[in-house]
């Protein structure tokens, strides 16, 4: 029952707590977010007017509610939503997963203290830009051969699969995690989170499609 | 994850009256960070735990409840606790204790001890500060220490409709237990509740995107435009804020003091347990 509860608070997931990534370490990922941000906001700036501030923001907050609705995985555990490859498919757009994810992770950090305020850079990392592009970008290469629902599905798998290596491969480098077992056991686990974040992505985007075809960049012929 | 819908509380709680709610936004977030860094620098458990003993103290001016902390603080902690507990096992280092092929090695033991403590010390700056300041105030703070203005518009009109989405799942929850509906139950195919799941999400998402829009309009009509700055109330902090501040700053000094002349005399608590 204990270690049901354990998992079922979160388990392997991937936000990286204080004190687990050394402090260099730490700046190397904070400077790659600002550069990140940097062509974040330059890019939102030129594509979604002076909405994108009201509309990226309100996601962001309806994102930070999908995100705390655990799922059961099989083998008794539970996972949630991160969201990032569908952010950045649905705006066909790594950018826009940078944005909303960077505020979230924020908030969840000072709040809830899930994902620590040094580890932020490293989370982001993982979450939105690792998450953001491989996920668009699997998508952009397969949705010509197998359909956009199977290319979406895929790239949010394969996003989150990706991620967890990310995350193993800098808890590795910061010696908290020896990738001979960390590797194994991230990318085990979230290839079964991976599933379900597929599953989920898949039916967002085809809800999104059915009711507010606007809303999809894709239908905007950017694909 | 832990539960959002504990946001309310939280802010409930932020809304109090104290010494330690009345510092000024900006001082409380440098402090919480201040201690943070400090701790995840840290190679012995000297300074985390000292800083802990000053957290609990802050924690008792801040009028907050231990016991209700210390159990936000065992919610929060298998978040790490996870990489934590496989530590003793995995790392090199001398054998201590062995059964069959499991070994727990000496260095992989201090670390692990190490991670806890940095883990707890940092998660309790963060259950103060959260219990201690209401989130606009947060929002507030990140702008007034120059965080970049789209960002920052963000973050500010986030955490407005952060309320919002948290009553909007309360209610998706509360309709969906009157039905019975169990996301952890086995009366339905699993398959079945993934696709539950789903649907709501992509309501969820819908009604955000959409809300986001209604927002946009509201606030156009309003003359907002890419011109327009955000208010900020002009409050400097106070000389009280900076004695906090630099109260903290001093203890660190004079523990950085302590460490570097004696740490020999502190026992396992001067010992560099880090492998990093």
């Amino acid at each position: 029952m204990k270690k049901v509860l354990l998992l079922r608070n979160g388990g392997i997931n991937l936000h990286i707590p204080d004190g687990f990534i050394p402090i260099a370490q730490c700046l190397v990922y904070y400077v790659i977010l600002i550069v990140a941000l940097y062509f974040s906001v330059k890019w939102a700036r030129s594509n979604l007017d002076e909405k994108r501030i009201p509309l990226l923001a309100v996601l962001a907050a309806g994102i930070f509610a999908i995100m705390s609705m655990n799922m059961p995985i099989p083998f008794g555990t539970s996972g949630h939503m991160v969201g990032g490859a569908l952010v950045a498919i649905v705006f066909l757009a790594p950018e826009a997963a940078v944005l909303v994810f960077t505020v979230v992770l924020l908030i969840q950090a000072l709040i809830f203290g899930d994902g620590g305020i040094t580890a932020l850079g490293a989370n982001v990392l993982n979450m939105a830009i690792v998450g953001g592009f491989v996920g668009l970008y699997t998508f952009k290469g397969l949705n010509g051969m197998i359909g956009k629902y199977a290319a979406a599905g895929v790239g949010a798998w394969l996003a989150t699969v990706i991620a967890a290596l990310a995350c193993a491969i800098e808890m590795a480098i910061a010696g908290t995690f020896p990738a001979n077992v960390g590797i194994p056991s991230m990318v085990l686990y979230h290839f079964f989170i991976g599933i379900i974040e597929a599953v989920l992505t898949v039916i967002v985007l085809a809800a999104l499609d059915k009711f507010r075809p606007d809303l999809l960049a894709w239908n905007k012929g950017d694909a | 994850m832990v539960d959002i819908t504990q946001i309310m509380r939280f802010d409930d709680l932020a809304s109090q009256d104290s010494p330690i709610h009345n510092l000024e936004g900006r001082i409380k977030l440098i402090s919480t960070i201040f201690i943070i860094v400090v701790c995840v620098i840290s190679q012995e458990l000297f300074i985390p735990i000292i800083l802990e003993i000053f957290l609990l103290v802050v924690l008792k001016i801040a009028k907050l409840s231990y016991s209700d902390s210390f159990k936000r603080l065992l919610m929060l902690l298998p978040f790490g606790g996870a990489i934590i507990i496989f530590q003793p096992f995995i790392q090199p280092g001398n054998i201590i204790w062995s059964y069959s092929w499991l070994h727990v090695t000496d260095a992989g033991l201090n670390w692990a001890i190490l991670l806890l403590v940095r883990l707890i010390v940092s998660l309790t700056a963060i259950i103060i500060y959260s219990s201690t300041t209401p989130l606009q105030e947060m929002a507030s703070s990140f702008r007034k220490l120059k965080m970049p203005r789209d960002l920052a518009m963000i973050l500010s009109i986030m955490v407005r409709f952060l309320f919002l989405f948290v009553d909007e799942l309360a209610a998706i929850r509360k309709s969906q237990k009157s039905r019975n509906f169990n996301i952890h139950g086995n009366n339905t195919p699993y398959k079945w509740r993934v696709k539950q799941v789903g649907y709501t999400i992509g309501m969820m998402f819908l009604k955000a995107y959409e809300q986001g829009e209604r927002v946009h309009k509201s606030m156009v009509s309003r003359g907002f435009s890419d011109a327009s700055e955000m208010f900020n109330e002009k409050k400097s902090p106070e000389k009280s804020d900076y004695l906090y501040l630099f109260t903290i700053i001093l203890i660190v000094i004079v523990l950085e003091i302590i460490m570097f002349k004696c740490s020999g005399q502190l026992g396992f608590l001067g010992q560099n347990l880090g492998i990093n």
